[in-house]
């Protein structure tokens, strides 16, 4: 007790907890990062390239996540989640539960036999449903750990009792199905919180659409449909026919700056629906592109002239308006139905594909991990941050950074995880 | 060295069948020992496990080996391991040497075993060749000087100074001022929560008091030298000259409001600046009814394109806060987007709303005009001109950058965006640093910041300045550029070059030398000078070229 | 048989190598032809060595870098365009252009290093193989192609396509900015200058020969011949060999 231990944890791998990783393991400081997927990322691991430079997201994302796997200081513990937390700042006791992965560690080299041969086909998470992997899988293939994990949950042995192909082709004897999951203690200094955000499922807004018609698709599920190493081969084509879309439509803040369902403004649709009607405009020149806004929030450095490129240069045309609902024709083109603000008229334009920018949320169990962490959250279920000390939670020696307080883009996610390393290391390396 | 000294050692990797089922290692083995300089070569089923890797180092041992080859997968992700297994058996990690067979040849051509056999041993040719020519390199160290300076006193500065010295560091903060606090001081409330700009002044308490800080006020700044770990600032104060030492620097010296004058009529007395409003309310002397407020004066057009950030909610909360004083008064805002992301202010903007604010969104071909007694403004909605009575307008002035940020930036050597800002290394993944390492940005200097994100910004600023000033040494990498004096003429090419500042001229020789503790080793400064006077060890061109003359010749 | 071309490619480590290993991963299959060599970034290609790979006898050759902007190191990329661009005139000059590439790969993008793989490989298979090997033609060739590299050895070559980007956008030391076409034409005009040298190098190499029959010999008009005598000679590279009835002739006097 009193003792002030030089070990920070992060919880959460994405872009914010992978900075805030860095930073503290750079200065010294060893951290133990706990993801609780197989592989760490996170979101960003998932886009296609990133505003306000449109360079390619996991180019600069993957030296980070090999930086943070081979450094000396920091623990990487995946499959892993938070179960309890005792002591008080500068000496945490965390208890973790760690899910057998069945597959050695140290043994498995991505080869990807296994995955070839395994019969089993599920929904890829990571590709947002959109096209199958099997029940031995990574995340993505630049994920790291670069090893692979059986899905308990699908897997025929464990399902059925049936099958263990991979045991057998798999020549560095890598499979273990008698691994069991495992809980332990960490003791640490300081907590970051990190653990991003969900995407708000438009299901429920029966007027557009979404889930009854083929070709009207979230944002982040048009960002694997145009990502080179997504589902299409990064070759657009809309869902219904597999045609070419010449015309696609954005709709921001469908679901957010809405009473009804999240009244905040999610931050970064305005940008990223811009940037993805310029990457749609770069592999086709022909396609045309408008963009259904409110407000468009772009304050960020270099953001306003982004957009402006984005009107000059790519053609984006931006309308204000509210968009009423979506039908479909016979040959499954979605129909928007907008109210024009010059006329207050209801008008309605036809699209070959239409995307919608859904806010991100938070986690589904953000409410329970600030329980066990006896932290505050806001009325939404975000970490409640302080007002002027955004990375102070309401309980000394807890830090936040990245979506998990409130939704930002990853600029602001790298700021404020650098900011949350900094106070984390202030408390541990304090006199 | 001569030839006969070379002895490289040649590791063939089956990766299991994922090399091995594709392309032929025994011919590849036997092959790589008929090369030149080769001595040993052998087939390995994993390379990378550890029966391969003490392989490996076994092989040194026994065979004198000082060159080591390994072909298997990729150097992206095996190189270190390699290095280091190499390092453990007394060998300079340089003096390894990886060929890509799996990932860029096995996996690719898995159809045409022979064409991929026969890649493989050009492949690995070229590797002993440049094998051969491959130099130990050594690591440099270089100490640092363990504190930091912190350039400008305004929250930003302050939180960074504070949060530095709460790690322990000894800390420098510079305030051209004689007075710390920035802009904050002229502030009345701060949002979202509106609580006595004074309270967040508070830092300066804290600051001023805290043991680690050396506070030096109406200082101004000389010159600047030096590099990552081992800067010296020198400062004028009160006619005296001083020298600083820090192995960091930290710039936060903020951005002011544009000046008002010759927008919009203005004159001070019924036509006013946000920032004159907020020394208004605060001395409580406001007693109009009719109130209203112009967004984006100065800004979003050709001039300044930019969007500054913050002056929307600044609105949202005079307006507010007038609302509250007065809750019959007629508070519009005149406006083009209101740009509050995120859930707290979000939610500010929809409680100003239903306080009875008004919002009116103009075209920026079509602005306000202030006539007399009302102001006139196009509206969308109706698609007319309504008219608007007035006896107070408030012009939300943008930030801009300081004057004297272009000399600061000349003498860090570190550039500046377009409207003077300053312009961190990477808008995403590094956006506190700049492209020098041990220099850092943060707050307005940046792009225009409130409150918290200036807070925010000064942590993740100190976060990264900790980084380097933590370290009793920096190491260098050992695959860096070097001038050659003998060839060099200082024509002083390279310098422009080199993206990191990494080159500087001799003044004394009249040639120019690189820095190695900022020269990352992108080679660019080798391909492009006139003389070839720079080596870029570990791919020199003597390395390369023998790599493409045994590639072109091997029939 | 079919003719095999023998590639090289640049790949820069960060973007392109990455690129490159994507493809692998993703077991996209691609023609055997292409040789990598790995360097920190595309900015660190030399021109020389892409002549150096022309005297060798291979066939093409491949430089590819991360997309414009986004460079690991801030803007080697931009500095390499720069010098594949100064390389490809000197090379049109010889008939060679066509057998270099400069492209962009991300680390995202294997199936396009597949493709530009492809692409060139049945590009370059077209072209057919560099008339190097071709015993018959081979002399001149070399020739040719060692003029090239005497051109992209040239310090004032060099030194201009160093200085490019900051002469035409940060000015010169007088602050004056020179516009891109303006020089585009000074850099075209400095390339062929260094070519003819260098031709006129190859030709008084062991004998010395008068203005009026160098200029018989390699087709350009006397004055021209006499004026990079000139140049030359400040350079060190002619001398004078003998004066024959008053007419002089100049011999090379260094190895370049
Ligand atoms: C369609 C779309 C496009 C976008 N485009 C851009 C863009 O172009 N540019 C830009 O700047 N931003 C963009 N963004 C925003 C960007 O995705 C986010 O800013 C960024 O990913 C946030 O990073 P994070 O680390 O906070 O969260 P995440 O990326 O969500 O990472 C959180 C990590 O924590 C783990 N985790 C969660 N809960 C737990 C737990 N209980 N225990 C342990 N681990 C846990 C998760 O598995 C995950 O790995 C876009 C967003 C969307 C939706
Ligand atoms: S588990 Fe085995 S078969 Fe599967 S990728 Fe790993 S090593 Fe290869
Ligand atoms: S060294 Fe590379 S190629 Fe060899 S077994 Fe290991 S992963 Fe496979
Ligand atoms: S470019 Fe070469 S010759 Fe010129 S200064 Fe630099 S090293 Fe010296
Ligand atoms: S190698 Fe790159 S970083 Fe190093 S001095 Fe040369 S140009 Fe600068
Ligand atoms: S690092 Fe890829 S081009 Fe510079």
């Amino acid at each position: 007790m009193g003792e002030n231990l030089k070990r920070v944890m992060v919880i959460g791998g994405g872009i914010a907890g992978i900075q805030a990783s860095l930073d503290l393991a750079e200065r010294g400081i060893v951290v133990e990062l706990i993801e609780k997927n197989a592989c760490i990322g996170g979101r960003m691991a998932q886009l296609d390239k990133t505003f306000p430079t449109n360079d390619c997201s996991i180019c600069i994302l993957a030296p980070k996540l090999a930086e943070c796997f081979r450094h000396p200081n920091i623990t990487l513990h995946t499959l892993s989640e938070i179960k309890n937390l005792s002591g008080q700042p500068g000496n945490f006791n965390v208890k973790i539960f760690k899910k057998a992965r069945y597959v050695k560690e140290d043994e498995c080299i991505n080869c990807g036999v296994c995955i070839e041969k395994c019969p089993m086909r599920v929904d890829d998470e990571f590709d947002m449903k959109l096209r199958k992997r099997r029940a031995i899988y990574i995340d993505y293939v630049q994920g790291v750990p670069s090893i692979m994990t059986i899905d308990r949950e699908n897997c025929l042995f464990f399902t059925k009792d049936a099958c263990r192909i991979c045991e057998k082709v798999c020549e560095r004897e890598a499979i273990d199905f008698d691994q069991k999951d495992e809980e332990f203690e960490l003791n640490v200094g300081s907590i970051i919180v990190a653990t991003g955000y969900d995407i708000f499922e438009p299901t429920s807004l029966g007027s557009l659409g979404y889930g009854r018609y083929l070709n009207v698709v979230t944002a982040l599920e048009f960002e694997r449909l145009i990502c080179a190493s997504g589902p299409l081969g990064g070759h657009l084509k809309r869902p219904s026919d597999k045609n070419e879309p010449k015309k696609l439509a954005f709709i921001n803040c469908v679901g957010s700056r809405d009473i009804k369902n999240n009244p905040y403004c999610s931050s970064c649709c305005c940008m990223y629906t811009t940037k993805e009607a310029m990457i749609a405009y770069e592999h086709d020149n022909e396609i045309e592109t408008s963009i259904f806004y409110i407000d468009l929030r772009a304050a960020g450095k270099g953001f306003r002239e982004y957009i402006q490129r984005g009107e000059n240069d790519y053609a984006i045309t931006y309308i204000k308006g509210k968009v009423a609902k979506i039908l479909e024709d016979d040959q499954k083109n979605p129909l928007i139905f907008y109210e024009d603000i010059n006329t207050s008229q209801v008008k309605q334009l036809k699209y070959d594909l239409v995307v919608l920018a859904t806010p991100m949320v938070p986690k589904k169990d953000a409410g329970e991990l600030a329980k066990i962490l006896g932290i505050k959250i806001d009325d939404y279920n975000f970490f409640k941050a302080n007002s002027y000390h955004p990375q102070k939670s309401s309980k000394e020696g807890i830090f936040l950074c990245g979506a998990c307080r409130e939704p930002m883009d990853i600029p602001t996610s790298v700021i404020d995880a650098s900011g949350a390393a900094a106070k984390a290391a202030e408390i541990v390396m304090r006199g | 060295m001569s030839d006969d000294d070379i002895r490289i050692g040649v590791f063939v990797c089956h990766c299991g069948t994922n090399i091995g089922g594709v392309l032929d290692i025994s011919e590849l083995t036997e092959y790589s020992k008929t090369l030149p300089n080769v001595v040993y070569s052998a087939d390995n089923l994993y390379t990378c496990s550890e029966v391969g890797l003490s392989e490996i180092r076994e092989n040194i041992k026994e065979h004198d080996l000082n060159r080591v080859i390994v072909a298997s997968c990729s150097p992206r992700t095996h190189e270190p391991l390699f290095r280091s297994t190499c390092q453990e058996a007394g060998l300079n990690p340089y003096l390894f040497e990886m060929v890509n067979i799996r990932d860029q040849d096995s996996w690719v051509h898995m159809k045409e075993p022979e064409k991929g056999t026969e890649k493989a041993k050009d492949l690995i040719r070229m590797g002993v060749y440049k094998a051969a020519l491959l130099e130990s390199l050594e690591k440099m160290q270089v100490g640092v000087i363990p504190s930091a300076i912190v350039i400008g006193g305004g929250i930003a500065g302050m939180n960074a100074a504070l949060n530095l010295a709460n790690q322990n560091f000894k800390v420098s903060l510079i305030e051209k001022d004689s007075e710390l606090g920035g802009l904050l001081r002229h502030l009345n409330k701060v949002y979202p929560t509106n609580e006595d700009a004074s309270i967040i002044l508070e830092t300066r308490n804290l600051v001023e008091n805290h043991k680690k800080i050396d506070l030096y006020k109406s200082a101004v700044i000389e010159k600047i030298e030096g590099y990552v770990g081992n800067f010296k600032v020198i400062i004028l104060q009160n006619k005296k000259t001083l020298e600083i030492e820090a192995g960091a620097i930290i710039v936060a010296t903020g951005a002011k409001a544009l000046s008002p004058e010759g927008y919009y009529n203005y004159n001070g007395k019924t036509i006013i600046s946000q920032l004159e409003l907020e020394g208004i309310l605060k001395e409580n002397k406001i007693n109009t009814n009719n109130i209203t407020m112009i967004q984006c004066v100065g800004c979003r057009n050709e001039e300044r394109k930019y969007c500054s950030n913050i002056c929307c909610m600044t609105a949202l909360k005079n307006a507010i806060l007038i609302k509250e004083q007065n809750p019959d008064a007629n508070v519009n805002i005149i406006f083009r987007d209101i740009q509050t992301q995120g859930v707290t202010y979000e939610e500010y903007y929809r409680r100003a709303r239903e306080m009875g604010i008004l919002f009116i969104k103009y075209l920026p071909e079509k602005p306000p005009i202030i006539k007399k007694d009302r102001i006139e403004v196009y509206n969308e909605f109706m698609n007319q001109v309504i008219g608007i009575p007035y006896d107070l307008v408030v012009l939300s002035m943008p930030l801009i950058a300081n004057e004297d940020s272009e000399q600061l930036a000349k003498m860090l050597k570190v550039p500046l965006e377009e409207n003077n800002f300053f312009l961190e290394a990477h808008v995403k993944l590094r956006p506190v640093d700049f492209a020098t390492d041990g220099i850092f940005v943060c707050g307005s200097a940046h792009w225009p910041a409130d409150i918290s994100e200036s807070i925010s910004q000064s942590n993740a600023a100190a976060s990264r300045a900790s980084t380097i000033i933590s370290k009793e040494m920096l190491e260098v990498e050992g695959s860096t550029a070097e001038v050659n004096t003998d060839l060099c003429v200082g024509c002083e090419a390279c310098i422009k070059i080199c993206p990191y500042s990494a080159i500087s001229k001799d003044e004394e020789t009249d040639t120019v030398v690189v820095n190695k503790v900022v020269c990352k080793g992108c080679g660019v400064c080798g391909a492009s000078c006139p003389h070839n006077a720079i080596t870029i060890h570990h791919f020199t061109s003597d390395q390369i070229i023998a790599e493409i003359v045994t590639y072109g010749g091997g029939e | 048989m079919v003719f095999e071309p023998k590639i090289l490619g640049f790949l820069c480590n960060w973007c392109s190598y990455a690129g490159a290993d994507l493809a692998g991963v993703s077991r996209i299959q691609y023609p055997t032809n292409v040789r990598v060599i790995r360097v920190m970034c595309s900015g660190r290609v030399d021109p020389v060595f892409i002549a150096e790979a022309f005297m060798n006898g291979i066939d093409g050759v491949l430089v590819l870098g991360c997309h414009l902007g986004d460079c690991h190191y801030i803007n080697g990329n931009y500095e390499a365009e720069l010098k594949m661009k100064m390389l490809s005139k000197t090379l049109s000059m010889i008939n060679f252009s066509d057998r270099v590439r400069l492209d962009w790969v991300s680390a995202a993008e294997g199936a396009r290093f597949a493709q530009i793989v492809s692409d060139f490989t049945e590009h370059i298979r077209k072209l057919g193989p560099s008339p190097v090997k071709n015993k018959k033609v081979k002399k001149e060739i070399i020739d040719n192609l060692n003029a090239v590299k005497f051109a992209l050895c040239d310090t004032r070559l060099r030194a201009l396509v160093a200085r490019q980007r900051e002469l035409t956008t940060d000015g010169n030391v007088y602050g004056e900015i020179i516009p891109t076409e303006e020089f585009e034409e000074i850099l075209d005009n400095a390339i062929e200058n260094e070519i003819i040298r260098h031709k006129i190098l190859e030709k008084i190499k062991n004998k010395g020969k008068s203005v009026p029959d160098i200029a018989k010999e390699i087709e350009i008009e006397p004055h021209k011949v006499l004026r990079h005598i000139v140049t030359l000679r400040a350079r060190g590279l002619v001398d004078v060999d003998q004066i024959n009835e008053e007419i002089p002739t100049f011999i090379s006097i260094k190895e370049v």
